[in-house]
């Protein structure tokens, strides 16, 4: 076993590391933990009034303590029905937008960047890219700017309240932030040729669920009543547990979540895929160019994405500071119930952010706050596999430390809200024959033949399957006839099962390994239809009693015939299990 | 003139358990970052970069609260390896937000709430407690988050080999420099009077009171303020609570205190 780990994940915000555990030519297991001590945050706020709630919550992260602010006002002010004026929600969206532009040129420039340029930082990048590093910083700074100004200081302001603004800004400094958001466009224009147009490494690929907040009237934005799923589906925001299912892992102080049983992806990425189509102006036209179907599997688009979503912010500014200068400055909306339940739902610069709240008798009593990094945590860990896997296979072992730590820096993942980054561990590449001696041990084996027979080597675990029930041999089944037997799966349970397959190891092909199940089962990319198949019939315990006799292939090819080294390894298992 | 040459000062700059908001305030301070990059030796760093060194340090300046027992080893190392060692931020200098369950029993049952009875493999939870409660602490830096002009003027200061020089006043000051209306006076609960000055007083600037993220200031009168809030109206639970939402160990004793105190 070999442990490929990075222990602490530099230039991401907080305290993460990733780990893979490698043994022989498999990835067995890919963990995201993080370090970030546990802060018990939704303990803290019970007993608190709603007020002091939404004083503590931004403290989760200072990254994204405008988005923490905005979710718990927007819960708090659902659970007492207060209805805020427009020049409230107008600069409400500003100080929000002015967080989207601080964070995410933040993390292109000086967090993403010096990996795609070959620099350990943006500020020894400037040797080479001067002005791009002094350009962006001052990008970085007008968002800073515009938090400054709505919520009082750059970092955990407290201007903005429940039921409005304790201030509201200038006209001069409204029109000021104005002027200068139209200046940054050719810049900004720059800069997303710059990230749609990198190299993006298409190691790993795979496709996933993305999930946002679906903004009202068919707008792109950063707020909505619903979430909305890459599948087409929205859920109502109270709804919200059935997308995220939480739930604690020991390597981490970060709950994991998954949607239907499956890891998901929320963040700039997300909100692309899902609302691409409703951009406007030279947003629309950016992404009119650039998108493509990459974006849709390749995390590490995440980076493009967000240099979409600045030129979107820099397009939207004018038009709000428009609006609010013609408004009047509104008091703060009293509110008088002290009983109530609420969500609230935005997007954070990683993604989905969910706060709700019950709040009985003036203070809050039940907190629930469900962070963006929480949610990707399965996917990171997801990609981050695939990517370890894929090296592995081409031999780039050496590579994979530095792979895994950009796709966890892609999704720009805030640990403080949750969780550390990258390490890899091995499987002995052990003989076949003594493997299928002990597993005999355990009992006699059932086999399943699994592979579709008309795509060449493909068709090695039917093919097996059927010559071994040609000589007679006891239990052996075929993919399409086992799914029915429900006897079997119910006496089988205490014997070892055993399925044949091809399986790709970047292998000489007729090359035969034998290996537990769960070593591949979670990489679809090694074996196929096998995952949707078996994950609906067996439980944990069994997995641990399953294995896969996998053959190399040599092709796969449609409508090609048993390759020659492959059909020799049949012969030879067929030998071996008769004897 | 000749120019007196100088080893630059060898720097590292820590994350523990907190919003990491202090060490992006760093990175805030955009026009000055590359001058501070410059200046000073910066051996590590890791939400700015990769290629982090653990050698002997000039400077530590150590962000968030100790809250597993990796923090602590590392933090015990930290000390070994700096001369000076900096706390950044209410989190190292008093526990933070997440200090506010200073009872042991109280934060294991709210520990036991959110995780269950689960065995965490990676590290091990402690309660979160301030840098001090391990290591000697050579200078505070209070905020939340740390405020830039302090920051720059107490970096600035460290470079120089002189010791920084921190407000030692509470918010009231410099809310009265900005001519702001006593919240207070309008039966506002306000924490001006107990907190240490440092922000600018930049919530009363908003018309909104004082919460106290910066904790309390030294030598803060907390019994007269205490006593002032119950005059307003306020009562004993309310008062107590907003004290305690961001001073962690900072007013542990006076609210033992209170306890003989009649509701």
């Amino acid at each position: 076993m070999k442990k490929i780990s990075v222990e602490h994940l530099a230039r991401v915000e907080g305290n993460g590391g990733i780990s893979a555990t490698i043994d022989g030519k498999v990835v067995t297991d890919v963990k995201f933990s993080v370090y970030e001590g546990p802060r018990l945050v939704e303990r803290l706020t019970i007993g608190k009034t709603p007020e002091e709630d939404v004083n503590i919550v931004p403290r989760i992260c200072a990254i994204c303590s405008i988005s923490h602010k905005y979710a718990a006002l927007r819960a708090m002010e659902n659970a007492f029905s207060v209805k805020v004026p427009p020049k409230v929600s107008f600069f409400r969206e500003l100080m929000h937008l002015g967080e989207m532009i601080e964070s995410h040129s933040l993390h292109i420039y000086y967090l993403a960047l010096p990996d795609y340029v070959g620099f350990p930082n943006a500020i020894a990048m400037a040797s080479k890219f001067d002005l791009e590093v002094k350009i962006a910083l001052e990008m970085k700074e007008f968002g800073n700017h515009i938090m400054k100004t709505a919520s009082g200081r750059y970092i955990h302001g407290e201007n903005p309240v429940i039921g409005g603004f304790g201030k509201f800004p200038s006209k001069e400094e409204l029109i000021w932030i104005k002027s200068r958001a139209i200046q940054f466009v050719p810049f900004v224009l720059k800069t997303v040729s710059l990230f749609c147009e990198l190299d993006y490494p298409n190691c790993p690929e795979k496709n996933t669920v993305y999930a946002c907040c679906n903004p009202a009237q068919n707008n792109y934005g950063f707020t909505g009543d619903e979430i909305i799923l890459s599948t087409g589906e929205t859920i109502n925001k109270e709804d919200y547990k059935s997308l995220t299912n939480e739930f604690v892992v020991s390597h981490s102080y970060a709950k994991h979540s998954r949607y239907r049983g499956k890891p998901y992806s929320v963040g700039a990425l997300a909100r692309v895929n899902n609302l691409g189509d409703r951009l406007r102006g030279e947003a629309r036209k950016m992404y009119q160019k650039y998108f493509s179907r990459r974006w849709k599997k390749n995390p590490l688009f995440n980076n493009a994405a967000q240099a979409l979503e600045i030129l979107y912010a820099f397009e939207r500014i004018p038009k709000i500071i428009d609006k609010m200068l013609k408004l009047p400055d509104p008091p703060i909306v009293k509110y008088t119930k002290k009983e109530g339940k609420g969500t609230g739902i935005v997007e954070a610069p990683r993604g989905l952010l969910i706060h709700s709240y019950e709040v009985s008798d003036g203070l809050v009593s039940h907190t629930d706050i469900i962070t963006p990094t929480a949610q990707n945590a399965e996917d990171i860990e997801r990609y981050c596999y695939i990517a370890a896997q894929k090296l592995l296979y081409r031999g780039d072992e050496d590579k994979i430390r530095d792979r895994m730590d950009l796709v966890v820096r892609a999704f720009d993942p805030c640990i403080s809200c949750s969780a550390h980054m990258a390490e890899i561990k091995k499987a002995p590449a052990e003989n076949w024959k003594t493997k299928l001696a002990e597993i005999k041990k355990k009992g006699s084996p059932i086999f399943v033949g699994v592979g579709k027979r008309n795509r060449s080597d493909d068709g090695v675990g039917i093919e097996l399957a059927l010559e071994l029930r040609k000589h007679g041999a006891g239990d052996v089944w075929l993919e399409s006839e086992i799914e029915e037997k429900e006897t079997l799966w119910k006496n089988g349970l205490h014997r070892p099962l055993v399925f044949f397959d091809a399986v790709d190891f970047r292998e000489k092909p007729g090359k035969v390994t034998l290996l537990p199940l769960h070593y591949i089962f979670s990489n679809s990319a090694l074996s196929h239809r096998l995952l949707p198949f078996i994950s609906g019939k067996i439980n944990y315990d069994y997995l641990k009693n399953s294995y896969v006799l996998g053959i190399q292939p040599e092709s796969i090819e449609e409508g090609k015939k048993i390759s020659r080294p492959v059909r020799q390894s049949i012969v030879k298992v067929l030998d071996h299990i008769m004897k | 003139m000749e120019k007196v040459k100088k080893d630059k000062l060898k720097i590292g700059i820590y994350e523990l358990t907190g919003c990491a908001g202090d060490a992006l305030l760093i990175l805030d301070c955009e026009k000055e970052l590359i001058d501070i990059f410059k200046a000073a030796d910066i051996q590590s760093f890791l939400m700015a970069k990769s290629d982090n060194i653990d050698g002997e340090l000039d400077v530590a300046l150590v962000e968030g609260s100790v809250s597993t027992e990796r923090e602590k080893k590392e933090l015990l190392d930290i000390r070994k390896r700096a001369k000076t060692v900096v706390a950044i931020g209410i989190c190292a200098c008093f526990g933070g937000i997440q200090a506010a369950f200073l009872d042991k029993k109280d934060w294991e049952k709210n520990f036991k709430k959110v995780y269950g009875n689960i065995k965490m493999t990676h590290t091990n939870p402690i309660q979160s407690k301030p840098i001090n409660s391990y290591i000697k602490v050579d200078y505070y830096l209070p905020g939340c988050p740390i405020d830039k002009e302090q920051f720059l003027s107490t970096f600035n200061r460290i470079l120089r080999g002189n010791p920084p020089e921190l407000y030692r006043f509470p918010v009231c000051v410099e809310c009265k420099w900005n001519e702001n209306d006593c919240l207070l006076n309008k039966g506002i609960p306000c924490l001006g009077p107990i907190t240490r000055a440092g922000c600018g007083s930049i919530c009363i600037n908003h018309n909104l009171p004082c919460v106290g993220c910066w904790g309390p200031v030294e030598e803060a009168n907390l019994t007269s303020e205490f006593h002032l809030l119950r005059e307003k109206g306020f009562d004993y639970d309310f008062i107590k609570k907003k004290m305690a939402n961001f001073s962690g160990t900072g007013i542990a004793d006076f609210l033992g205190k209170l306890k003989g105190e009649e509701k």
